[in-house]
């Protein structure tokens, strides 16, 4: 059953075409990932699902709603947060979760909310007083604080540290099996692969990939991926007429990424060629194919670049 | 409704917090107010009168010049001061030190006893606003004498014509008249009777009548356009969107924030006047209805002005100094600071594009001129007219999303 649906979604700022073209499906209960670099097109097109903004053309359908005319209903049975952690500095946050909550018809308990994001000790201290991570938490509570049956989290654990954010992560896979849809932007590719059920790739306003890691993984064919950094010159052409290795790119500074399909051949080609040239390798690390390397393969750049 | 009192006690709420807000809102106005009051002599319920100090220096000595200078003395706003010559006295006024000085020339007694021509000396410092007082009082006191030769000239020659004689005393019949004319000052034939008309209120004129309104005025515009600012601030910060995107309409998001807006307006004027009546003895007229109806239409137009403010002006950085030149300039010209009745015709036209010349128009005719409310329906109806003009076109200009 399909919660979201987008068809050839178009948002123009005047020249620059932010969406282009967006079409795909969520369906309940999957955890849905949507990635791409910084101004691919991203914020706009959720920001339309949302009802946020008003799209140049294409339909978009939420809970079986449209947003531009039910956003009013469709708002009382999702959730967001957003990407800023914008909050009144000045209340307490029982006060915020409290106010948010009387917004909606039907809310949750809020000390069960903050006993669940564990800040439970925290209720009374004012906004402003709270840490990064804290802030971050108190906007999942408020994307909560309804019980809604899909959830939009825009990077909810950025700025986190590991502990949290495994603790995030584990809030959002409780959300899925209670049920919920959960629409999730991120940057950390880790988190894309540890917790989305399908994943879309967007770049330019295009989605250029859509489906589930693995099969993400699978499809590309995608070989190990060597990174290492040289004390020393070398000239990055050479590398990739290594025996074993498919592609090679200079990530600057001395540091070098080499993809092989065959990774055995191409470290030795590659020591070969460290005592040949007169440099140094240091901090070699070998990777199987991960959705990073799916990344880089289809948009050229790192998700965080 | 209910969405749009949660968002009002919020934004109350968050006022209440920010403890500078409650300075800037409460005790910066009383204040203010106060030191106002103090500066143009509130805390009297009798205006006191100036007292001119007046060198006059005698070079005459005679009998008349000793008249000029007991009608001076009993001038109530003057006090005379014979403590100078003359080189000291024009010195004083020149520094400034004295507003005029006069010199009584040597001869002046005979010359007037004689029926011959003399003048007093009035000396006054250029564009000195006390000027024209002394002028006129000196003016009294030469035309007296004026009036006095004259009367001598006119009996002379009528007794001459009937007595033929021409050995009449002219300097005893002078001496004789001034005697009468100073006997008759106790009881004179012709007297000038002053009558105050109007209720007792304006008898007994409070500086406060004027500083409370108007600055209870002023200082509502500055906390109202300053909440009106904060919805930039919300739009720059994002908590805006973050109401945006819960299920709140948006007639009862702005509703709300504005219903704050007007309630603490509506607040601070009457702590303004409650404070005025208790402590500073301030009149408030013969009609409370009169004084509510015109806060609430004043508070009303202050925040349709907001919300059209916060419709054109695009950042919280462009509102502070834009908010500031609309209140001050719209203070001083709209009778904040000096009832609007005072100032010239021209400014008084000009002020009526202000809401504070229509509101202060109406506190005047209520607390100074005793009117009632009456006499305040126009002032009420053209700032509900001019909320509602603002109000529907800063709905229409407001925008919710910045793209």
């Amino acid at each position: 059953m399909s919660v979201i649906t987008v068809e050839d979604l178009h948002k123009h700022y005047g020249a620059v075409r932010a969406v282009d073209g967006v079409s795909f499906e969520v369906q309940k209960g999957e955890i849905f990932g949507f990635l791409g670099p910084n101004g691919a097109g991203k914020t706009t097109t959720i920001e339309t699902i949302e009802g946020y903004r008003v799209p140049d053309s294409g339909r978009v359908t939420v809970l079986g709603f449209d947003p531009r005319k039910d956003g009013y209903e469709m708002k009382e049975r999702i959730g967001i947060m957003l990407q800023e952690t914008a909050l009144y500095p000045d209340l307490r946050v029982s006060e915020v979760l409290r106010l948010f909550a009387s917004y909606y018809r039907r809310a949750v308990d809020t000390d069960a909310l903050l006993e669940m994001i564990g800040l439970q000790e925290k209720r009374k201290a004012f906004v402003r007083e709270l840490s990064g991570g804290q802030r971050q938490r108190v906007a999942i509570a408020l994307a909560l604080i309804n019980d809604p049956e899909l959830i939009f989290l825009d990077e909810p654990t950025a700025g986190l540290d590991p502990q949290s954010r495994r603790a995030t992560w584990n809030w959002i896979g409780r959300a899925r099996e209670e049920g919920k849809t959960v629409f999730l932007t991120t940057h950390y590719i880790e988190e894309a692969e540890e917790l989305c059920d399908r994943v879309a790739i967007i770049d330019h306003g295009v989605i250029i990939a859509l489906d589930t890691p693995k099969r993400l993984m699978a499809g590309m064919e995608i070989e190990s991926r060597i990174d290492f950094a040289i004390e020393g010159v070398l000239d990055g052409t050479s590398l990739e007429s290594m025996p074993g290795v498919t592609k090679a790119q200079s990530e600057g500074q001395g540091a070098f990424m080499v993809f092989a399909a065959d990774a055995q051949m191409a470290l030795k080609s590659l020591i070969d060629l460290a005592e040949e040239e007169g440099f140094v390798l240091q901090g070699l690390t070998v990777e199987g194919a991960t959705l990073e390397d799916v990344f880089i393969r289809l948009t050229g750049r790192r998700i965080r670049a | 409704m209910k969405k749009l009192l949660h968002i009002a006690m919020n934004e109350i709420l968050l006022l209440i917090k920010d403890k500078m807000a409650v300075v800037w809102m409460i005790i910066l106005p009383l204040g203010m107010t106060v030191i106002a009051g103090f500066a143009f002599g509130g805390f009297s319920t009798e205006s006191e009168a100036v007292v001119i100090d007046l060198p006059v220096v005698n070079h005459d000595g005679g009998e008349m010049a000793a008249v000029v200078l007991d009608i001076m003395s009993q001038t109530a706003s003057l006090h005379i001061e014979m403590e100078y010559d003359e080189e000291t006295a024009r010195q004083l006024v020149t520094d400034g030190k004295r507003a005029g000085a006069v010199i009584i020339p040597s001869g002046f007694s005979s010359a007037i006893s004689s029926g011959q021509p003399t003048a007093l000396e009035l000396i006054v410092a250029p564009g000195g606003q006390t000027a024209p007082l002394l002028e006129g009082m000196v003016r009294g006191v030469t035309s007296g004498f004026s009036s006095m030769q004259t009367t001598v000239d006119v009996a002379i020659s009528e007794v001459q014509r009937a007595t033929g004689s021409h050995d009449l005393d002219y300097e005893g019949i002078s001496a004789r008249v001034v005697e009468a004319v100073l006997v008759r000052q106790e009881s004179p034939a012709v007297r000038t009777d002053v009558t105050t008309v109007g209720s007792s209120e304006e008898e007994d004129f409070n500086i406060f009548d004027q500083a409370i309104p108007g600055y209870a005025v002023m200082f509502a515009m500055f906390t109202v356009l300053s909440a009106a600012g904060g919805i930039l601030d919300e739009k720059e910060r994002g908590t805006f969107k973050r109401l945006l995107i819960a299920p709140i309409p948006r007639w009862s998001l702005l509703g709300g924030k504005l219903l704050a807006q007007f309630l603490m307006g509506v607040l601070q004027v009457t702590m303004m006047f409650v404070f005025g009546a208790l402590v500073c003895g301030v009149h408030l007229g013969n009609s409370l209805l009169g004084l509510l109806l015109i806060t609430l239409a004043t508070c009303w137009a202050t925040t349709s002005l907001g919300i059209l403010l916060v419709a054109v002006i695009k950042s919280r950085k462009q509102i502070h100094p834009i908010t500031t030149l609309v209140i001050l300039g719209s203070a001083a010209i709209g009778g904040s600071w000096f009832p609007l009745f005072l100032m010239p015709k021209a400014v008084q036209q000009v002020a009526r594009i202000t809401l504070v010349a229509w509101a202060m128009e109406g506190y005047n005719r209520l607390m100074i001129l005793g009117g009632s409310l009456a006499d305040v329906w126009g002032n009420i109806g053209v700032l509900v007219l001019y909320g509602a003009i603002c109000f529907v076109v800063g709905l229409k200009l407001f925008r919710f999303k910045e793209a």
